[in-house]
Parts: structure tokens; sequence; C-alpha cells
């Protein structure tokens, strides 16, 4: 951990505070929420790393993912994912959001999350243990440190490609589109 | 020198607040059995927010925040810490009674603007509580002001010189216990945090606010500590002409503060405007009472 | 408990009443006398409907409606079965007997598809731009319609492999 590295502050700090000031936005999709309570409170502690819950996706850089992801569940979790402030980070913990886990032919559960939002990383496992958020927040500031974190640029780049897969499994969708829609075009 | 001190003292002001806000955390994280964010978690916090893209809702949104925090940098002006107080000549404790006002009214100005109904839920809930502090409040301003025979802050200060201190003074010693229960509900947290009650109303008037919005809040908020806390140095324990016994004092007021407050749950409103109106009030009028008599 | 039994054989033609096991009745009934039979358990102290559920018998093609009733001072536990016709699923609501029947029915038709006549509420509670058959059917096959569905839609990596060729 190089938080006390001062140079590297000076140097970068924007990546440094990104880094280093993770806050999570409290939505709990499913199963996997009972992980993050004792995570975020006395046992593990994560506000140790700058990790804090935060009630509203405005305030929020780090989104976790907990669980399987029903459609209308998922209306919610793009809603929440495109309020939230660039940059953002979004990990997907457990096996139902990677590929579907026990509810692989369920006809309600989405399998595959990152068709439809960008994600940065995974935690597998049915659940993962409290560590195992550790250990993908550890992975996630080597990635940000190297800059591999781009899951908004992504989503932003790329957005006709996830506004389709979402239109196309909501029919229609009764917001606007975030981006302009028409391809290679983005505002930096 | 006198135009230093308009710099210098809300500079001052910014450090003592950042740092007891990180100080906060830490001792909070302690009393839970935790291990706690370093001290400069707030200045992290403050970077990262400064660095992220925000939304802004409108010309209002933006302006009641910067109203809200140059309310409260005014205000630093007029608390006289250090052997320094750059607006000494005008208006003293007076002009601060109605300045504090600022701050939840550009809150309540540019939640307006962001249309969220949690905004306008802590927007009402704010303004209850303040309804509520404001009586004790200027109760012991009048108890300070009448036994001092003076409205300038910096002349209160003067008096106390010489380990003369109010609080240990007897007419005065009732309106500081008072100031004392009132302080979480000046600063919004812990038993009185029921404006921005993240579990409840999503944080409240913050709803909206992100990135650089926020970055704001949180500046206006290590302000307010200072403010708060300084007022009470300044009024009841003789104030300093040393940056540093001042910040020795603020630091031993606000630990007291914070030992108490981070064992106890959070009031509702009228539990909270009830409690304001009992106990500080009565012993502020108490306190004013004795004051006149004498 | 076999009081009970011989009651309901007497009160109500063609029903059929037996014991399951410990503490549990089923009574088999047709579908016109379900509402006076639920009428008549919560007169005699059974007010507590905990569930509706559906069977679907698709060799039969008939669907089959079964109340759970239950009472807090009886520890009995009752279910009243009825079948209907599968190609015309239409059942009259509980609504009057048992207010907390809506929402269990509003379930039932969606996953079933059996419509409930005089519930005023019937939206889809779970399912979100439902196209298919009720999903609880028989004959809903599960493995397409997720392959259809959800498998249908290209990953990252094929949306850029298709753009780039």
């Amino acid at each position: 951990m190089d938080r006390n590295n001062l140079i590297k502050w000076l140097k970068e700090p924007k990546k440094m505070g990104n880094k280093y000031s993770l806050w999570a936005v409290y939505f709990s999709t499913a199963c996997g929420v009972i992980e993050v309570p004792p995570v975020l409170t006395s046992r593990w502690d994560a506000e140790r790393f700058g990790v804090i819950p935060v009630a509203t996706p405005r305030q929020a850089n780090l989104f976790l993912i907990t669980g399987y992801v029903t459609t209308k569940t998922l209306k919610a979790i793009i809603r929440t994912y495109e309020q939230m402030a660039e940059p953002k980070y979004t990990i997907g913990f457990g096996s139902c959001p990677i590929n579907g886990g026990m509810y692989w032919d369920s006809y309600n559960t989405i399998k595959h999350l990152d068709k439809f939002i960008p994600v940065d990383g995974w935690i597998a496992g049915c659940m993962p243990r409290p560590e195992a958020i550790f250990i993908g927040v550890t992975k996630l500031w080597g990635m940000i440190d190297k800059g591999l974190a781009t899951g908004y640029i992504r989503y932003r780049e790329h957005y006709d490609y996830y506004r389709g897969n979402q239109e196309r499994l909501f029919g229609s969708m009764e917001w606007p589109p975030l981006y302009s829609l028409k391809e290679g075009t983005h505002d930096e | 020198m006198k135009f230093a001190e308009f710099i210098v003292s809300p500079i001052l002001a910014f450090i003592i607040g950042v740092f007891l806000m990180g100080l906060s955390r830490r001792i909070m994280a302690r009393i839970h059995r935790r291990y706690g964010p370093p001290l400069m978690q707030p200045v992290i916090d403050m970077i990262k927010l400064f660095s992220q893209k925000t939304i802004s809702h409108g010309p209002i949104f933006d302006a009641g925040v910067i109203l809200s925090l140059a309310g409260t940098i005014v205000l630093v002006l007029f608390i006289p810490f250090g052997g320094m107080c750059p607006l000494r000549t005008s208006g003293g404790l007076l002009v601060i009674l109605y300045i504090m006002l600022f701050a939840p009214l550009g809150l309540a100005l540019s939640g307006g603007e962001g249309a969220n109904p949690n905004i306008s839920i802590g927007i009402s809930r704010k303004f209850i509580l303040s309804l509520g502090y404001e009586v004790p409040f200027i109760l012991i301003m009048l108890s300070v002001m009448t036994y001092y025979h003076t409205i300038s802050a910096v002349d209160v200060v003067k008096a106390q010189s010489a380990f003369h201190w109010a609080i240990f003074s007897v007419p005065l010693f009732l309106p500081g216990l008072a100031y004392i229960l009132i302080i979480p509900a000046m600063l919004g947290i812990r038993p009185f945090d029921l404006a921005s009650a993240p579990q409840e109303i999503s944080s409240g008037p913050m709803a909206e606010y992100g990135g650089k919005y926020l970055a704001l809040a949180e500046i206006e908020h290590a302000f307010a500590i200072f403010i708060t806390i300084g007022l009470f140095v300044d009024m009841f324990l003789g104030g300093s002409s040393n940056v540093f016994y001042f910040f020795l004092k603020v630091l031993v007021v606000f630990v007291i503060g914070l030992l108490i407050n981070a064992v106890f749950p959070r009031f509702r409103t009228e539990q909270a405007v009830k409690f304001l109106w009992k106990w500080p009030s009565v012993m502020a009028l108490a306190g004013l009472i004795i004051v006149l008599a004498i | 408990m076999n009081d009970m039994v011989d009651l309901l054989k007497s009160i109500f033609k063609g029903t059929d009443a037996r014991t399951l096991g410990e503490n549990r009745l089923s009574v088999t009934t047709p579908g016109e006398s379900v509402l006076a039979v639920l009428d008549y358990l919560k007169a005699s102290g059974f007010y507590q409907l905990k569930s509706i559920s559906c069977v679907d018998w698709i060799d039969d093609n008939e669907f089959e409606l079964v109340y759970h009733v239950a009472s807090l001072e009886r520890p009995l536990h009752i279910m009243v079965k009825t079948r209907i016709d599968r190609d015309k699923p239409v059942f009259p609501t509980a609504m009057s007997i048992f207010k907390n029947a809506g929402i269990f029915e509003r379930e039932m038709h969606e996953l079933f598809g059996v419509m409930f006549e005089g519930n005023p509420d019937l939206n889809p509670l779970f399912l979100d731009n439902w196209k298919d058959i009720p999903p609880f059917r028989k004959d809903f096959d599960m493995r397409k319609y997720v392959k259809d569905t959800y498998d249908s839609i290209p990953s990252f990596e094929e949306y850029k492999w298709q753009k780039e060729n």
C-alpha cells in the first residue's frame, strides 16, 4: 500500500485520491449483501482502507453488485450506475453476476451482467468470504494504478452496444440515453 | 498585518477543522473497536471529490452551496483566536447569530433545485432542528453579553483573561453547560444527525450532491466544527492569544463531546426539539435570570 | 380432526376429505363449492389464508388450485383443492372471504396464467416485459427461453469482433 508515498501523491493526486477513497453505494441486490455489513463494521473494518458506505449513488464511486440480478433489479442497477459520478468502478460479487451461477437457466435472472453495464472486476464464489472483498479492492487499486479500470470509459465509448442490449431486454426504457447514441462520439 | 489576518485565520481554521474531522473518524473507529482510517482521510476524500466529474442541477444549485460555504467562511472572520480577529469592530456576537443561519439557508436553496423528495424532508428537518437549537443559543448569547456588558467577542475574551473563565463563574456555568449540550445539534452530528440520516432519507440535503459539491459541503462542515467549538472556547474558556493553546482547548472540548456522542443513537425530530427546548433552554434561561439578578 | 372430515363430507356434496398424517387435512371439492367451503371454514375458526398455490397437471389438461387455510386456535392445516380446465383457466376470486387472497391470486395469474374474476389488480408482480407463456406452466421451455432472451445477446468481445470484421 502506497498511501503514505508523498511523491506519488504529488505526481498523480487524482489517481491516488480515487484509489484510497472508494465510496461504495449502499445498494443491495441480492443474498451477497449479507457479507457486506461485516466488512464495513467492526469485524473487518473496511474504513481503514477508505471504503465507506454512502447512501446515494451521486456520492459513490464503487458499485458492488452482490448476487443474482433479475430483470427488475437490473433496471435499478443501470439507473444507479448512470447516476454515479465519474470515475466509477464496478465489482461483480459472487458467481451469479458472472455467468448466472445457480440461476443459470432461470427465466427471470440475467446471466452475464457485463453485457448490460461494464464491470471492472469479479469476485468469484458463492458466497465469497469478506476477505475476498479486500482482495478484490486491492486488485482494483492495482488496476486503477495501471489505468486498467476503465469501465466507465468503455460505457461512454460503446454506449450504443450497452444501450442496445438494455433496450433489447426491456423492450422500452422510460429514461433517456445518458450519452449520445452515435458511434464513436463522446464528450471528454 | 491586518490584511494577513483575513487570509491566515480561515486557513488555520480549515486546517484545525479538517484535523478534527479526521480525528473524529479515528476516535469513532476506536470506540467501535476498529482500527479506523488514517488522519488524512478527509483530505484524501476531498482530493477525490474535487477530481470527479459532477452534475449540476441548475444555477441556484451551484449558488446555494457557495452561499453556504461563503457564509461559514465569513463567520470565521468574526471568531477571535490566537490574537486574530479580522472583523473585530463590526458587530461581534450579534452578527455571528445572524450569519449562522446562512449555512442551512444555502443548503435549502440548492436543495430546492435538486428536486429529490429526500432533500425536502432533510431540509425541513434541518430547519426544525435549527429552530430547536436557536432558542437556547440566543439565550446563551444574551446571558454572556449581559454579563460582560458588551457585544464584542474580543472584549468577552479580554474580560476572561488570567483564568477568570466564564464557565467557572457562578452565573455563566449553566449557560456554558447548555452550550455543550447543543453543540452536536449545531454540527448535525450523532444524536442530532436527523437532517442527514443516511439510513432513513439517504443523507437528506446531500442526496443530490456529488463530486465538487460534496467537497464544498465537507469543507463547510470542517469550518462549522471550528466555529461552533471555537465560539464556545471564546465565550466560556477564555479563548487564547496563542493559536496552539486555542487549538488545545478546542481539541479537549471536541474529544469530550465526541466520547459522549459516539454512543448515542439518533433522536427523532420531535424528540430532538423536545430535548433542546427542555434542558438546554431551561439551563440557559436560568443562567440569564441569574445574570440579570446580579 | 375426524369430526372435521365427517362434517365437510356431509355438508358439501361431492366433497372428499381425508387426513394426511398428523394435523393435516386435504379437502377435494368441485369448483363451484370452493368458496362455500372456504366461507364455512372461516366461520368455524380457520380465519388464516396462508397461501394459494397451483399445480399444473398437464396430462389431465387441468390446473389444480390449492388454498392453504389454517387456524391459530386449532393445530390443523387444511388444504382445499379443486381442479379447473387448463384451456380456459378462469376462477372466481376469494377476496370477499379472505382479503389477502388478492396478492396470491396476482402471483398465480402471473406465473400460471389463471384468470381470477373479480380481482381488481392482476398486474405482473415479478416479471418484466414478458412475452412468452406463463413461466411455471409445464409446457414452458425454460432452456429455450433463456437461450433466446439472455444468451442471444452478444458479449462485449463478440460485439467488438463483429465491429472489426
